[in-house]
């Protein structure tokens, strides 16, 4: 893919957001593969470590009202949301505290005041609820969009196929977020997909289709918006084709036995994002040095936030079944 | 009082509820211009446009996911899932998404959408376009599941099932369309979670759902001729279940039968089943009987589809069983 | 400072991982991220990174499988002094016990919860005797009639067990301790039974009335039936036939107390203790009233055999409404007997013995009656123990 390199237009300000944002999503990941390998964290986790620059760029683009379903590597745009990592914390560590109240866990973050719909354990299982919510906005006429994150995985199974049919079909005001790794677990495209060009499936159902580089939180950021926008117009969905990079296993504790290391390790040296961040704005290591001190100091404060957390009652368990 | 068909009766509460509240919409396969497969929303389109009154493609997983999702955004849609047979290619949808938001969000989200959906045999539609799946359904934490029998009751029923702030899987019977009863002339909500007895009796109550509440009856007319005197309790909603409703009639009566079109095995019959030897062991003076389809798909051949599903005379012999014990 | 490197859990549910091998040697300088050693899970063998750089100072644990959490390694600078390493693979925020803490917590709220149902009273049920299914069928097989009989089962429910034991009695067994050793006999369930009945029957308000009476006339009437063909004849079943007789007279005696109603019996099935291998058991002998003394000690000897054979049938123990305690062969005197719930009355007689009286010396029989003074009244009783003595001194006048 040809990279079309732009003179950069964020403020100073903005950047200094996004180097922040970015970095808070990789120490926070970093912390949570710690914390697990010490034995500390419940059931399966996956970070999304060399994602940051998807959940960054969309999620600094949406607007107050816009909600999103997220998948079961949802930390990073939960973070990106603006769930204080207290709350993620907390969830992940099963506490009262946490944005689920405990109830949902890694996989089920949910923060519905920020428009969190909630991330999901099964493989597209958010996609249709993006339509439904679309189209409610549309039917009742507000100016909101609903965007629905997922990776090349989910393109193969039936949610993807009904919900992209349906939103299309009905013009709704949804942007479809397909995060392209390259990866499904321990599958790569190759092996999933007949086809090398994923939007083609959103071609097919004649979704308008916009692609970006992944690892560019500022290309991300541009497109994202020019996305919403075209959604929020009545334009009908747009499908975003983000091309990124998985830089860690799929859970943690994946040894990737599945995966050639060296390849990896050129991945991360090449394509992480904040690397690449650093080096298209210029920032030097105090200025890094700053901004991730403060970044680390907030993820040790959300663990000990976490661990001072209450847990739930047992008889809890019983409780929000029914409205 | 107006004579309305169950399929009147279910379009009347359709009616009514989109007229008081915007929010109210309804969705499914082709439900618009032919007004639905059993001609449920016949003229809806002309009343309340296309917006409101929708086809959709053959895509149950988005039907329902959408639905899921202007539900979570605070609309009341209504999705119409033509046979029940299909609530299948949706599983995913109903019972992991659905079912779950409210929980695994720790309160955060209510999912008010109403499932609503028909089958039934008795007239030859082949194993994957009569089942009767409610069971199913009952055994998921976090969906509620309602089966009216009547006009009066469907239509109550689909109501409070609209205005309910969980998801419902809300069942109608095929052959029950036609049925006309007379109805009151405001609609009058039925709250979920309440049976009803439909015919008082002392010496045994029949717990029938559905078509199966009409072949009770019959058998309970014929047993009444030889003197035996039977109840016919019908839950209505199966999720909740009215278990007071329940075990007070089976703590008059001593003796317990259970009556639905499913397969007997496994079927929401062992449930109740289970539920009044819990609570009423004391009371039993013989074991409860179930009556059920046999343990095969629907054939098509007329012959062989009457054999497999029940009728009012198993529910009869069913009734003398459970007599002559104890 | 050097850091402990411990076996990290690498994936959910992984308990413990075996160090295959080591890819550094002690004394070798180590960086963050450089593998260190390779470990076998279940699932794969996989080379593991150094979390800490620095001086590989010791390896604690050469190979094999090692839990979760335990330190393996201590990482630090050269020269430092390595802390010891000890076995304690249980640590704070270590896996497993923390997490387990909570899934126990959960386990046992989950095991407390028991739905307390408010215990339904006996009558609370419109009328309806609470009977579980095999109680009925046996209590209809034996012409029983359950509204006569008191439940053990949940909430007053008569379980099979109490229609059959209806007939099975606790009486004082004196047990002695042997000397030396502590010797320790297991509860079997008849002693569990026993024990159970006893307190039960102790809670009842009782009373106790006293006769003696003068068995010379039964002593000759036993001479006199005595013969070498014929059937043996005991005290014992002169005792019944007139307690049958005296309980035909005093209905109120032939009783029981329910919280419904006392119930009187038509006919007189007394009990007599006889000795059972697995202890004392009382067997029936049903509508003694309507028996010849001759039927009696049939009867009698016939239970008595199959008790010493252990070969007792329910229909031998059940529907008692009277018993009788002998303990004349032990020459016990005189003792009080405990009730038979859920009979009204027992009556203890002891061993005949000679007393000088003021006619002169005369074979007197103590006879001590215990009755459930909820179902007995006090004049009843005792116009009923008089009966008895008068019967007994006069046997005459039973025929």
């Amino acid at each position: 893919m040809a990279k079309v390199e732009r003179k950069s237009t964020l403020s100073e300000e903005r950047v200094r957001t996004f180097l922040r944002e970015m970095l808070l999503i990789r120490r926070f990941e970093e912390k949570v593969e710690e914390r697990f390998r010490a034995g500390e964290l419940p059931g399966f986790l996956h970070v999304a470590i060399g994602q940051e620059a998807v959940a960054v760029g969309v999620c600094q683009a949406l607007d107050d009202g816009d909600v999103f379903a997220s998948t079961h590597r949802a930390h990073g745009h939960t973070l990106a949301r603006g769930t204080h990592p207290n709350a993620v914390m907390a969830e992940l560590y099963g506490k009262l505290e946490g944005c689920s109240h405990g109830y949902g866990g890694s996989m089920h973050l949910y923060d519905v005041e920020r428009g969190n719909l909630g991330a999901n354990a099964v493989v597209g299982g958010g996609l249709p609820a993006i339509t439904g919510a679309a189209l409610a906005f549309k039917l009742r006429k507000e100016p909101r969009v609903a965007v629905a994150f997922f990776g090349d995985g989910a393109t193969n199974i039936g949610t993807f196929h009904e919900s992209l049919n349906l939103a299309q079909l009905w013009q709704v005001p949804a942007v479809f977020v397909l995060e392209d790794n390259h990866w499904a677990e321990s599958t790569p495209e190759i092996q999933h997909s007949p086809i090398r060009d994923l939007s083609k499936r959103a071609e097919a159902f004649g979704m308008k289709v916009m692609k970006v580089d992944g690892q560019d939180v500022e290309e991300v950021h541009r497109v994202a918006q020019r996305a919403l926008k075209h959604a929020r117009d009545g334009k009908g969905p747009v499908f975003l084709h983000v091309e990124t990079e998985r830089l860690v296993g799929h859970y943690i504790g994946d040894p990737q036995v599945y995966r050639d290391k060296e390849e990896l390790r050129r991945l991360q040296e090449t394509r992480d994002p904040i690397k690449l961040f650093r080096e298209k704005h210029g920032i030097s290591d105090e200025e890094l040095e700053e901004h991730d001190s403060e970044v680390q100091e907030l993820v040790e404060a959300s663990v000990e936030f976490a661990k001072a957390g209450t847990d739930p009652k047992p008889e809890d368990a019983l409780k929000n079944i029914y409205a | 009082m107006p004579e309305v068909s169950y399929r009147e009766a279910v379009r009347d509460a359709l009616e009514q509820a989109m007229r008081k509240d915007d929010s109210v919409f309804i969705m499914g396969e082709d439900i618009a211009e032919m007004g639905g497969s059993m001609g449920v929303t016949q003229g809806m389109l002309d009343e309340f446009g296309a917006e409101r009154v929708r086809n959709t493609p053959i895509s149950e997983i988005a039907i329902v996911g959408a639905g899921i999702g202007a539900a979570m955004q605070g609309m009341r849609p209504i999705v119409e899932v033509m046979y029940e047979d299909f609530l299948t290619v949706s599983m995913e949808q109903i019972v992991n998404q659905a079912a779950k938001h409210r929980y695994m969000s720790g309160g955060q989200l209510k999912v008010p959408l109403t499932i609503r959906t028909q089958g039934g045999a008795g007239w030859s539609p082949g194993a994957q376009h009569a089942q009767q799946v409610e069971a199913w359904f009952v055994h998921v934490p976090g969906l509620k599941v309602v089966f009216a029998s009547t006009p009066t009751d469907v239509r109550g029923l689909l109501w409070s099932a609209i205005y309910d702030e969980n998801p419902v899987i809300f069942f109608e019977h095929r052959t029950l369309y036609g049925l006309k009863e007379e109805v009151p002339d405001e609609l009058e909500p039925i709250p979920i979670g309440q049976g009803r007895v439909h015919r008082e009796g002392s010496d045994v109550t029949v717990v029938a759902t559905g078509r199966l509440v009409h072949e009770a009856l019959s058998a309970a007319e014929e047993a009444e001729s030889k003197g035996v005197s039977v109840e016919v309790w019908d839950p209505r909603t199966l999720q909740p279940l009215d278990v007071d409703g329940l075990v007070a009639s089976v703590k008059k009566t001593n003796r317990c039968v259970v009556a639905h079109e499913a397969v007997t095995r496994m079927g929401f019959g062992a449930e109740i089943a289970a539920v009044v030897q819990e609570q009423a062991f004391d009371w039993l003076d013989a074991p409860i009987e179930r009556v059920g389809a046999k343990f095969a798909p629907l054939p098509f051949a007329p012959v062989m589809e009457e054999y497999v599903v029940p009728h009012a005379n198993d529910v009869l012999e069913a009734i003398k069983r459970t007599v002559a014990r104890g | 400072m050097a850091s402990e490197v411990k076996l990290p859990r690498l994936g959910q549910g992984m308990e413990s991982g075996t160090i295959v091998k080591w890819l550094k040697s002690e004394g070798e300088p180590v960086e963050k991220g450089e593998p260190l050693y390779e470990l076998d899970t279940d699932k794969v063998t996989q080379e593991v990174e150094a979390d800490f750089s620095g001086v590989l100072l010791k390896i604690a644990v050469q190979e094999g499988e090692v839990p979760v959490g335990q330190t393996i390694a201590v990482i630090g600078e050269q020269g430092e002094d390595v802390p010891e390493v000890e076995d304690r693979p249980e640590e704070e925020g270590s896996p497993g016990p923390a997490r387990e803490e909570e899934r126990e917590r959960g386990r046992e709220a989950s095991e407390q919860q028991t739905e307390i149902r408010e215990p339904v009273a006996a009558q609370g049920n419109g009328g309806r005797v609470k009977a579980s299914p095999l109680a009925r069928r046996i209590a209809r097989e034996r012409g029983i009639d359950l509204a006569a009989l008191s439940g053990t089962g949940p909430e007053g429910r008569i379980v099979a067990e109490d229609v059959e034991r209806a007939g099975a009695a606790p009486t004082a067994a004196p047990a002695a301790a042997p000397a030396g050793e502590v010797e320790r006999r297991e509860l079997t369930s008849v002693r569990k039974t026993i024990a159970r009945r006893l307190t039960e029957a102790w809670q009842i308000p009782v009373f106790q009335l006293q006769a003696s009476a003068d068995m010379s006339r039964v002593n000759a009437l036993l001479d006199g039936l005595r013969s070498d063909d014929g059937p043996r004849y005991t005290v014992t079943d002169v005792l019944t036939k007139v307690c049958a007789t005296a309980l035909m007279r005093h209905r109120e005696v032939n009783a029981q107390w329910t919280d419904d109603a006392i119930l009187l019996f038509p006919s007189a099935n007394v009990g007599i203790a006889v000795a059972a291998p697995q202890g004392l058991v009382v067997a029936v002998i049903r509508g003694a009233e309507r028996l010849q003394l001759a039927e009696i000690a049939a009867a009698r000897a016939e239970v008595v055999t199959r008790a010493r054979e252990g070969k007792l049938q329910r229909a031998d123990l059940e529907d008692g409404t009277f018993t009788i305690s002998n303990l004349g062969m032990y020459r016990v005197e005189q003792f009080t007997a405990v009730l038979n719930p859920p009979q009204a009355a027992i009556v203890a007689v002891g061993a005949i013995v000679d007393r000088v009286m003021p006619e002169g010396v005369r074979p007197m029989m103590t006879l001590s009656a215990t009755f459930d003074h909820r179902a007995v009244d006090g004049a009843p009783a005792a116009e009923f123990l008089q009966d008895v003595k008068d019967l007994l001194e006069e046997p005459g006048l039973m025929l």
